[in-house]
């Protein structure tokens, strides 16, 4: 009696309380569920910030001559936004849906290289958390305080390294967990993540490199690099187009893979196949566009000879890249018409995604065009949000496509196909308006010098508005995703035209 | 009479560290290669000015009286050389199951490492510059730092590599594939910084 009295006693002591359990099982986790999910929520809570640095900024913009936020702040403001908008949503965004839902694209167990995944997690958060420090201390580019310009390069070498890590795992996971399938085989999907991945992984050590050199001028002589006004001079190539196709590659796999299952036909019936495959391969040809770090503007010359000279670098590495979306587009529609398509949710946030993905690569081909007068307004700005937005729908989609499989719980059309349209306007308006503040000269990253009256006072409140749009397509879709998984298991649909 | 069907035989998966290895390894390519461009971009940019007699041009970019001690230099290049050699050693061993001569190649890949880095920091010790003053100075440290940097990530694989061996994982032939390419890659990407940084300067 005693000993049983003492054991009563004791168990509860010896036990650990189920969420503390929960919880060490989550930080330790090796799994591509558990890291995939937790990289996709930190980009929705990036993406939060971005939208809401988004709507501050087009707030600001409204008067050009009263100021919401102290002007020193601007610069890290704006740098920021690109920051958030391009490493904290779009890059692991894609790479933790592509971790998510690799294995059950190629039929594996599990993920390549699970803990160098799982490492890679943690150094995008603890490195993405460091840069948020050292903006909100005066830090970042342009900042003022040195040791907080210090932590925001360190904090973004880490974010770099992180997503080199989850690069590396994608594509070796792609590459030898294909259960016997050919490249030329297996989904779009997992190969655009391939294409993606290894973008990622040889164009972001380039600007690992160029990050020891300013920090090294940085702490010591200051005589080479600049300075922290010039970090973007630098390093600024990373967020700009064309090397954000590469980290949003996987949308148009998530496209091809969406037109697929939805026209009701399997891959290998995918019409012309090995066109696709070519056209998601050219977006790679950006590698070679981002590691030379220049932009290649494109002038009349005073003979056609200098002409064609100024032409063809432009042509490689801003029209040549256009083509992968474009492909990508064009062949899904025509799946779509070799099969029996129905409604799906999947497919339309997909293809508003890619459309916007392409728009945004239009524009930036367009502020290549020396004539058109375009560097240094709000153009570029505008080229960005339409990439990334972009990617953020193609993200819905792909969530749409394959939560069925992860989780037996599929996400209902209709809901999706509404915030898909609803995205896709929250995209537009954040966007399209800068486009056209664009050709009016509206300065980029400044909200002084220029007019806020007319066209450019209309088209900055817009902005704002598509911005928090976005927000709330973000908060009802995660809504959507929380609500479905209460939900009894259903059979999913894409699944059940995978298998036919 | 047909012939009888002939069965598949094992089907050989191909190894993840190996594959994984060769990525990490294009990454390191890229990190030197992006460093060496602006390296070579900024000396090609380097202000010029008159000499005193007048006449030549001279760069401002490698001061007069900065000697890079050629010797260390070259040593650490042969050195590479030996690191591959003992480093692909341990595959040859590993391939025939001799856990004694695997474990002996990748000590000495370790110890070779072990003695670039020794060679670097005698390097700098011998050059004595400062970083404070010009734009050499500063990418010099910048550029040699993250080779040493890279130096001693290769050494802690073939560290990995070894403990793996010595625990008996002697038959694990591709992770000691991956561990010589890797080595390759970090001979490959120091052979191009030693031609342009130390030959050419």
């Amino acid at each position: 009696m005693t000993t049983t009295h003492a054991e009563t006693l004791s168990a509860p002591s010896r036990q650990a309380p189920a969420s503390l359990g929960a919880l060490a099982r989550w930080l330790s986790a090796a799994d591509h569920v558990r890291i995939g999910l937790s990289l996709t929520i930190g980009a929705a809570l990036w993406l939060v910030i971005a939208s809401a640095v988004g709507v501050v900024l087009g707030l600001e913009r409204l008067d050009s001559s009263a100021a919401l936020v102290d002007a020193g702040a601007l610069t890290q403001l704006f740098s920021l936004h690109r920051f958030a908008l391009v490493f904290g949503v779009a890059a692991p965004l894609m790479l933790g849906l592509s971790l998510w839902t690799l294995p059950t694209q190629l039929h594996a167990s599990n993920i390549s290289l699970p803990r160098l995944a799982a490492f890679g997690w943690w150094a995008w958060l603890a490195g993405s958390a460091t840069v948020l420090v050292s903006y909100l201390f005066n830090g970042g580019p342009g900042g003022g305080a040195q040791q907080y310009v210090e932590l925001y390069l360190l904090g973004l070498g880490i974010v770099f390294v992180g997503l080199i890590a989850l690069a590396v795992v994608v594509a070796t996971t792609v590459l030898t967990r294909r259960n016997g399938q050919r490249l030329a085989s297996i989904p779009l999907g997992a190969f655009s993540a391939l294409v993606g991945a290894i973008g990622v992984a040889l164009t972001l050590p380039v600007a690992i490199g160029a990050i020891v050199y300013v920090w090294v001028d940085f702490v010591n002589a200051r005589v080479a690099f600049g300075g922290a006004g010039f970090i973007n001079t630098w390093l600024g190539w990373t967020t700009r187009e064309p090397q954000t196709l590469i980290y949003v590659v996987p949308t148009l796999g998530i496209l091809a893979d969406a037109a697929v299952r939805t026209a009701r036909i399997t891959s290998a019936r995918q019409p012309l196949r090995g066109v696709l495959l070519v056209g998601v391969g050219i977006a790679a040809t950006v590698i070679m566009s981002s590691v030379t770090q220049q932009a290649h503007v494109f002038a009349l010359g005073d003979t056609p000879f200098a002409t064609l000279q100024s032409f063809v670098p432009y042509a490689l590495f801003n029209l040549l890249p256009l083509l992968a979306p474009l492909v990508v587009i064009m062949l899904s529609l025509l799946a779509l018409k070799a099969g029996k398509p129905s409604v799906s949710g999947a497919l339309a946030a997909s293809l508003f995604g890619v459309g916007m993905v392409f728009t945004g690569l239009v524009g930036s081909a367009a502020m290549h065009v020396d004539a058109l007068g375009l560097v240094g307004t709000v153009f570029g700005e505008a080229a960005l949000v339409y990439v990334v937005y972009g990617s953020v729908l193609a993200a819905l989609g792909g969530v749409a496509l394959h939560i069925g499989s992860l989780t037996g719980r599929p996400l209902p059309d209709v809901p999706v196909i509404l915030l898909a349209l609803t995205g896709f306007l929250a995209t537009v308006l954040a966007s399209l308006p800068h486009y056209v503040a664009g050709f009016m000269d509206q300065p980029a990253n400044s909200t002084t010098g220029y007019s806020d009256a007319g066209v450019v006072g209309v088209a900055n409140v817009a902005v704002a508005l598509g911005h928090a749009l976005m927000l709330v397509v973000v908060v009802a879709f995660v809504g959507l995703v929380a609500k479905s998984r209460r939900g009894t298991p259903v059979t999913d649909r894409y699944q059940a035209q995978a298998s036919t | 009479m047909t012939a009888p069907a002939l069965t598949a035989g094992p089907t050989r998966r191909t190894s993840t560290v190996f594959v994984g290895s060769a990525f990490v390894s294009g990454a390191v390519v890229m990190l030197m290669g992006g460093m060496l461009a602006i390296w070579l971009d900024f000396r090609a940019n380097a202000p010029t000015r008159a000499a005193e007699g007048g006449g030549r041009l001279i760069k401002d970019w490698l001061k007069k009286d900065v000697a890079i001690p050629e010797v260390v230099s070259n040593t650490m290049m042969f050195t590479f050389v030996v690191t591959c050699l003992m480093a692909q050693w341990a595959v040859y061993a590993a391939r025939r199951g001799d856990k004694s001569h695997a474990t002996l190649a990748l000590a000495i890949t370790l110890f070779t490492g072990l003695a670039l880095l020794n060679a670097q920091i005698a390097l700098w010790v011998q050059m004595g510059i400062a970083l404070r003053t010009d734009a050499y100075e500063t990418m010099f440290y910048a550029i040699t730092g993250t080779m040493f940097a890279i130096i001693a990530s290769a050494m802690a694989y073939s560290f990995v590599a070894m403990f793996r061996v010595l625990a008996g994982r002697v038959n694990d032939v591709d992770v000691l594939a991956g561990h010589a390419l890797y080595w390759y890659a970090v001979s490959g990407t120091f052979a191009a910084m030693w031609f342009i940084v130390y030959v050419q300067k």
